[in-house]
């Protein structure tokens, strides 16, 4: 190595009770280089981080800043250091504005020892205004959207002249539109030459960004690829060790097309985010609503579901029409829904697995509202063998699980209720690589045995890979149909963005 | 059957893929046993199941007093009557939520009891089953105003805690009521089979919601509220409803356990159930309830109220002044939710 290097990681390692979470891993970053890792959940990336945070101390090995070898014990020295760390979640106080926020800990004041409201706002706007975002300093940090967050996080970055700004996941939670401004801003730190690491599970973003790309398989490092020379099907083989068949599948039986649909809605709205949007789905059908965060879509899903105040328009399941006062109700007429937010709306983290699967058929493994612990433990068995979790994990809480796995619960859960229209949101964030597949054909399977289908989704890959119709929507209003065959990422993008509108 | 060591096997379960582990379906009888008894030994309550075995044996020998059956019929008759209530907040709690006003609806039912039985000179029977409904009334107000205008508990049962304070000390301006018939004493001070009346009426509550929180759907639908509600209102369970049923049972048991402190002490009074709600909250706490909800259960919890009160025993007897109890219940409380903590984390 001839350039000079910015940070290195010399064989790290660190182990947990049982388990070698890094195995003496390498990593190194050249100034003004965007240095991707990728790996699947478990790989050991976000140790890798956390060491790197000053978050957790590594067992062996040692870290060079600039050559200089340092021994970064806490994470107010890894930031003397220059390396600033964005988590998944943001250390953001919601209830203080961007100013503030961007200078918590390092607060101006004035001659008179009181805050320096004015000077703060100042220096925020023109750090804002130099990463090309316009946000009012005044705003409160709780009325932002997730995107104009991490701008803020990384601003705060800047005002402490990170050399290195490590981005864990940063576009998890981002719709396509606000990925390509968070990837453009990178670009531009990388001008200014301040490193980025990126870890990443979308090989697209990667590509479009990374210089050279660390594979990390199991705690250890399995290569480290120059991306020109590199293709991504390499690089998602070295990280899942084996060959992906075809990630979305592919649909065994065809969709009976003169069945009458399963799941009817017309004109639905609810209150200012869903307006007359219609559409249906027949029995073995996947239905794609596609479009921007926000754009109404979860909000129409909830409303199908019972669990927001239907406004106006009809559901119909298999025919007949819905009260839909409540989710039981839909639940009634034969409607599963797998929530965006597993952690907050989906498991119950703290019980057993066996009792986050039974927990919507209670009434089938009771009687007189006693439960037979017996008969519980058959369906739970049962579902989790079908869907592929280990039987012994059916008594472990589910929170010890990993994210793939903790989805098959909650769709176990619904699979249980034998469901004619499934609801699925955001089924595979948070999920690796390899387990999504698996997830796709989960979904592809539950389509073939004649349940109507609706995916709601905010990755185009993903949208284009498993649709056999995609709704787009946009500000609340559904905006087109297209066929599968029919659409490509230019145009559900054009639809939800609003660029061309194609009304099928 | 797999034996689960809680703990033992996450690798395992987070592995995923693979086969399953070979399961033997019909396990020999032996092998049931044993299971069964790593799973006592394992479980959260045993620790504390120690300690207060170990108090005991403590205790009959420090004190020539302790093993009297005079000192075990005031005790157990205690423990009794502050376990009623302690079994009603574990329901609050499990839900995340909390109820403060407990030990200002005993002081409301105490005295209302008085009222219906002595002032109005009503029947016995019907005095008490309309001064347990007006408790339960007490936890209608609370859930409803928690459930559907979404106060937080705290709030709503610490106005509740002023209301049916003040609303005792209203209705007798102060005094307390005496005179009842003896066949209502009875229920407060005799005994069946040499075990106090309470004692037994406790061991029916608490067997109760044990049968209740671990075999039936309600109680299910308790845990999975305080586990996520959100998650629970998204599998079709309906919360609210949940919600002001579990104030309703904990208001109710409040009362059941007012009107056998009245008939124990033979007078209805507006100063009954002073800091009741802390003893109950402490309890619950001490064998292992979480505040978040969710965790918890009766067992512990009927542990946890036989600690502070034999603690609070064993000072009488020992001598130590009564203004120093209320120092080691605290100490107790924060000490044992450490160790819970600390056990927690080296699991």
């Amino acid at each position: 190595m001839t350039e000079p290097t910015l940070i290195s990681m010399y064989g790290i390692t660190k182990r947990y009770p049982g388990v070698t979470a890094l195995n003496s891993v390498n990593l190194s970053v050249k100034p003004g280089e965007v240095m991707a890792i990728v790996g699947e959940n478990g790989a050991g990336k976000s140790t890798l981080l956390k060491v790197l945070a000053g978050a957790i101390n590594a067992d062996e090995g040692h870290i060079e800043v600039s050559g200089e070898i340092v021994n970064i014990t806490s994470p107010r020295h890894s930031q003397a250091c220059g390396i600033a760390v964005m988590y998944q979640e943001l250390n953001l106080a919601n209830d203080l504005n961007v100013a503030e926020n961007i200078y918590v800990g390092r607060e101006l004041k004035t001659r008179f020892g009181t805050l320096d409201f004015r000077a703060m706002e100042r220096g925020a706007k023109a750090l804002l205004a130099g990463l090309g975002i316009e946000i009012s300093p005044r705003q409160l940090v709780g009325n932002l959207n997730i995107a104009m967050r991490q701008m803020v996080e990384i601003a705060k970055a800047l005002l402490v002249d990170a050399r290195v700004v490590v981005m864990d996941e940063p576009t998890s939670s981002l719709t396509e539109g606000e990925v390509e401004t968070l990837l453009a801003l990178i670009r531009r730190l990388r001008q200014q030459g301040v490193s980025v690491v990126y870890v990443s599970h979308r090989m697209r973003e990667i590509y479009a960004i990374a210089d050279r790309i660390t594979v990390l398989r199991d705690g250890a490092v399995v290569g480290v690829c120059d991306a020109l020379s590199t293709t991504p099907n390499e690089v998602v083989q070295m990280m899942v060790g084996r060959e992906l068949v075809d990630l979305y599948g592919l649909r065994s039986v065809p969709v009976n097309l003169h069945a009458s649909p399963a799941l009817e809605v017309r004109s639905l709205s609810s209150g200012t985010l869903v307006h007359d949007v219609s559409f249906s789905i027949l029995p073995g059908e996947i239905l794609v609503l596609a479009g921007l965060i926000g754009a109404g879509r979860s909000r129409a899903a909830l409303t199908v579901f019972g669990a927001v105040k239907r406004k106006g328009g009809e559901i119909l399941v298999g025919g007949k029409a819905l009260a839909l006062r409540s989710p039981s109700e839909a639940m009634d007429a034969g409607i599963g829904f797998v929530a965006e937010d597993r952690k907050n709306q989906g498991l119950f983290l703290g019980l057993p697995v066996r009792e986050n699967i039974s927990s919507a058929s209670l009434p089938s493994i009771s009687r007189m509202a006693i439960i037979s612990v017996a008969s519980e433990r058959k369906l739970a068995r049962h579902f989790a063998g079908q869907l592929g979790l280990r039987l012994s994990a059916v008594e472990v809480t589910a929170g010890t699980l990993s994210g793939g796995n903790q989805q098959k619960v909650v769709l176990a859960r619904w699979l249980a209720r034998k469901p004619r229209v499934l609801i699925l949101d955001e089924p595979t964030r948070g999920v690796d690589v390899g387990a999504k597949a698996e997830i796709y054909q989960l979904i592809r399977d539950i389509a073939a045995e004649g349940v109507a289908v609706l995916v709601i989704s905010s990755e185009l890959t993903e949208v284009l890979g498993i649709a056999d119709r995609i709704l787009v929507m946009r500000e609340g209003y559904g905006v087109g149909e297209l066929d599968a065959g029919d659409a490509s990422e230019k145009r559900v993008m054009g639809m939800a963005t609003g660029v061309q509108e194609v009304v099928a | 059957m797999t034996i689960q060591k809680m703990t033992g096997n996450q690798e395992n379960a987070t592995a995923g893929n693979g086969t399953p582990p070979l399961d033997t379906p019909s396990a020999s009888i032996g092998d049931r046993l044993k299971a069964l008894m790593w799973r006592l030994l394992l479980a959260r309550e045993s620790t504390l199941a120690g300690v207060v075995l170990l108090l005991v044996v403590y205790l009959s020998f420090a004190s020539p007093y302790f093993m009297t059956p005079g000192n075990m019929t005031v005790v157990g008759r205690q423990i009794g009557l502050a376990l009623i209530i302690s079994v009603g907040m574990t329901f609050v709690i499990l839900i995340g939520g909390i109820d403060l006003s407990v030990g200002s609806a005993v002081a409301l039912v105490s005295v209302l009891t008085g009222e219906f039985m002595v002032i109005l000179g009503l029947p016995p029977a019907v005095s008490i089953i309309l001064a347990i409904a007006s408790g339960a009334l007490i936890g209608v107000v609370n859930g409803t105003i928690n459930a559907y205008v979404g106060i937080p508990s705290f709030v709503v049962t610490l106005g509740m805690l002023a209301v049916a304070r003040g609303l005792s000390l209203g209705i007798t301006s102060g005094s307390t009521i005496s005179g009842f018939p003896p066949e209502f004493l009875y229920l407060g001070q005799g005994s069946f089979l040499n075990i106090p009346i309470p004692v037994w009426i406790a061991a029916v509550v608490a067997l109760g919601a044990h049968f209740v929180l671990t075999q039936t759907t309600f109680g299910r639908h308790v845990y999975f509220v305080g586990s996520n509600e959100e998650a629970a209102k998204l599998s079709g369970i309906q919360v609210r409803r949940i919600k002001v049923t579990v104030f309703v049972i904990s208001a109710s048991l409040a009362a059941l356990s007012a009107v056998l402190e009245t008939s124990r002490l033979s007078v209805g009074q507006p100063a009954a159930g002073n800091g009741y709600e802390l003893l109950a909250i402490g309890a619950a706490v001490i064998g292992g309830a979480s505040l978040f909800g969710g965790v918890g259960g009766i067992l512990g919890t009927a542990l946890g109220t036989s600690l502070l009160l034999l603690i609070q025993n064993a000072l009488i007897l020992l001598g130590i002044s009564a203004y120093w109890q209320q120092v080691f219940s605290g100490v107790i409380i924060v000490a044992a939710v450490a160790l819970n903590m600390w056990r927690k984390k080296r699991n």
